[in-house]
């Protein structure tokens, strides 16, 4: 923990510019939580709760957010008159397929390009992390194209491969790094002693390990919360939650009980795995610029 | 030197022996002599480079396959004029036309304007919350309630917002109307305020990706010279902007360049809560060409206009990689 401000006069206008930030602080968390909560007791409420208002203007009459009595049709529905499980099971599959191909294929790659110099590696690199940071639109234009006539689209195999097209240099990119802080004399060692090159390379693997799962996760996460690929790639016979919670819209009947039920299930599980994997979660997010 | 042993029965396996060893004495001539002096290989076994293209071919295939190939299919269809059926050439028919289409040139300035809104309002905020964070107690419990916007899927974060704007049921309407800064329009469905209304939403799910690049940039700041600056009188203002910021400007660059590709990335949630109106008003390009493309399926049209689109992300990702290397040199 590094030192606090160690010159700290208490002046009237520390003080005040103290109260300023706290205040700031509030606010701003309220502003960031205040979906989160509408949308968690919105689910249970019950259509004609869920539009009651106050007047406007009527600020004391906030307190009818929270009349209502809990029901939990919105999930039962979910699961009777649609069928969000099948939706779960694709967006696991889709998700999870492709984060393990991704990380399996990536970490060799990564290791390798971290291991191994020459000419041009620098463009190699390039090119991967540009195909991470290419727009989705852009890139679904002639994937959807080659997809059609390969009879993918669709398809939970097509949508894992449309999902490895951002995940896969996104796990190269990020296991690098992580390969880079191993130091090569480990290996050197084991090959010393007479490892070959790949039981020289599995013996690094349980340096890496920790890493390497929290960015399973991480590629589940950005694949779970997919709606593009999902919605063209995916259409049909593939639907995952993103794009199920969003047909719940129709013009003329929008559940929204439904549609906040069906937020909180597929917000809820990658909330709880972020949190698994917190330490990682910042240097994911920022790919690699910051590591906690 | 190599010695080529004479009792070696196949001459061009010693050939083939020489001339490797050559190639490769001449290689590490050919570096300069920095980089053979300050980086020593630790390990120089023959041939130790073809074992690493084995682990990484496979990779290099799949995203051959997913990305490279795409990439000239998308050029070939940018070129044509296709549509569910199949193509035809029209050579850079596509092309002249997005000269006159209004929409498109509409579209980058929609897509400006967004992304300066939404960065404006991103770093500012995200800074400023990063500074209040940092001189914070609690500093590891904000980060976490911080994180959890981003892990919401855009789409699913776009309806919940479609309810909070909602004209005659949405909190945030009622909240915005309360204070007095709307009247009864639907905050969606009139042009003024619906870009405002999409800025917004990414704002509340993305300045915390600032705040914790700015974090940690703000770790980084030396207090040696914050102390010096402060024992000689300065205001904390003024050391905020004398030695913090200049230490943070690299980091906030990342985060920069980061968002403004995101920007182009990501319009889950711009589609689901406007999809591109009313009017044309928050049809930014991205949109735009998720219309062209996968609304009509003029997928050449589309091509074209993704095309350009991939053109400036990879000149920004060029920026990016640029900024992403600077202190990794710096350490070495």
């Amino acid at each position: 923990m590094a030192s606090r401000d160690v010159v700290s006069y208490d002046t009237p206008l520390s003080r005040a510019l103290k109260v300023l930030a706290g205040l700031f602080l509030a606010l701003y968390l309220v502003w960031t939580l205040l979906p989160f909560f509408v949308m968690f007791v919105s689910s249970f409420k019950d259509l004609l709760e869920a539009f009651k208002l106050p007047a406007v203007g009527d600020w004391a009459g906030i307190t009818v957010f929270f009349e209502f009595t809990p029901t939990f049709k919105h999930y039962t529905s979910l699961f009777t008159e649609n069928s969000f499980g099948t939706y779960i099971l694709n967006s696991l599959i889709a998700a999870g397929g492709s984060a393990v191909i991704s990380v399996i294929f990536g970490s060799l790659a990564a290791y390798s390009l971290s291991r191994v110099d020459f000419r041009g590696k620098q463009d190699l690199f390039f090119w991967i992390i540009s195909t991470r940071m290419a727009p989705v639109v852009a890139v679904m234009v002639p994937l959807y194209a080659i997809f059609r006539s390969l009879d993918l689209v669709g398809t939970l195999p097509g949508l894992i491969l449309a999902y490895t097209t951002f995940n896969l240099p996104f796990a190269i990119w990020i296991l690098k790094g992580f390969f880079d802080n191993v130091p090569f004399a480990i290996e050197e060692a084991q090959m010393v002693d007479g490892s070959t090159r790949f039981q020289a390379f599995r013996s690094i693997l349980p340096l890496v390990a920790p890493g390497i799962g929290a960015f399973v996760v991480l590629c589940i996460l950005f694949a779970w919360n997919d709606f593009l690929f999902a919605a063209i790639i995916g259409s049909g016979g593939a639907k995952t939650l993103p794009v199920a919670t969003r047909e719940l819209v129709q013009p003329q009947n929008i559940q929204w009980g439904s549609i906040m039920a069906a937020g909180v299930v597929t917000t809820a599980p990658m909330m709880l795995l972020g949190l698994v994997i917190r330490k990682y979660l910042v240097t994911g997010l920022t790919m690699g610029a910051v590591k906690e | 030197m190599t010695d080529v042993s004479p009792i070696s029965a196949n001459p061009r396996a010693v050939a083939a022996q020489i001339f490797r060893a050559r190639a490769h004495s001449a290689e590490v001539e050919a570096r300069p002599q920095s980089e053979i002096t300050n980086r020593p290989r630790s390990f120089n076994p023959p041939m130790p480079k073809r074992y690493y293209y084995y682990l990484m071919a496979p990779a290099i295939a799949i995203l051959a396959f997913i990305s490279l190939y795409p990439f000239f299919w998308l050029i070939v269809m940018s070129l044509q004029d296709v549509d569910i059926g199949g193509g035809e050439w029209v050579g850079f028919k596509n092309y002249v036309k997005l000269f006159s289409d209004g929409r498109f040139l509409d579209g980058w300035w929609l897509l400006a304007q967004y992304s300066v809104m939404c960065l404006g309002l991103q770093v500012g905020l995200g800074v400023l919350l990063a500074v209040v964070v940092n001189s914070s107690k609690y500093e590891k419990y904000l980060v976490t309630a911080l994180l959890m916007p981003m892990m919401m899927a855009p789409a699913v974060a776009g309806l919940l917002w479609l309810f909070l704007y909602n004209g005659t049921f949405g909190w945030y309407h009622w909240i915005l109307q309360s204070v007095g800064i709307l009247d009864n329009a639907s905050i969606l469905a009139s042009a003024n305020t619906a870009m405002y209304a999409i800025v917004l939403v990414d704002v509340w799910q993305w300045t915390p990706l600032i705040t914790i690049i700015a974090l940690a940039g703000l770790k980084r700041v030396p207090r040696d010279q914050l102390e010096a600056n402060m024992v000689d009188g300065a205001s904390p203002l003024r050391n905020f902007f004398a030695i913090t910021m200049p230490n943070l400007y690299p980091v906030l660059l990342i985060a920069v360049l980061l968002r403004f590709m995101d920007n182009f990335r990501f319009i889950d949630s711009v589609l689901v809560l406007t999809g591109g109106g009313p009017g044309s008003a928050t049809k930014i390009l991205p949109v735009y060409l998720f219309e062209v493309a996968f609304k009509f399926f003029k997928l050449g049209r589309g091509a074209a206009i993704a095309l350009t689109l991939l053109i400036v992300t990879i000149i920004l990702g060029k920026l990016l990689v640029r900024v992403f290397e600077k202190p990794q040199n710096e350490k070495g």
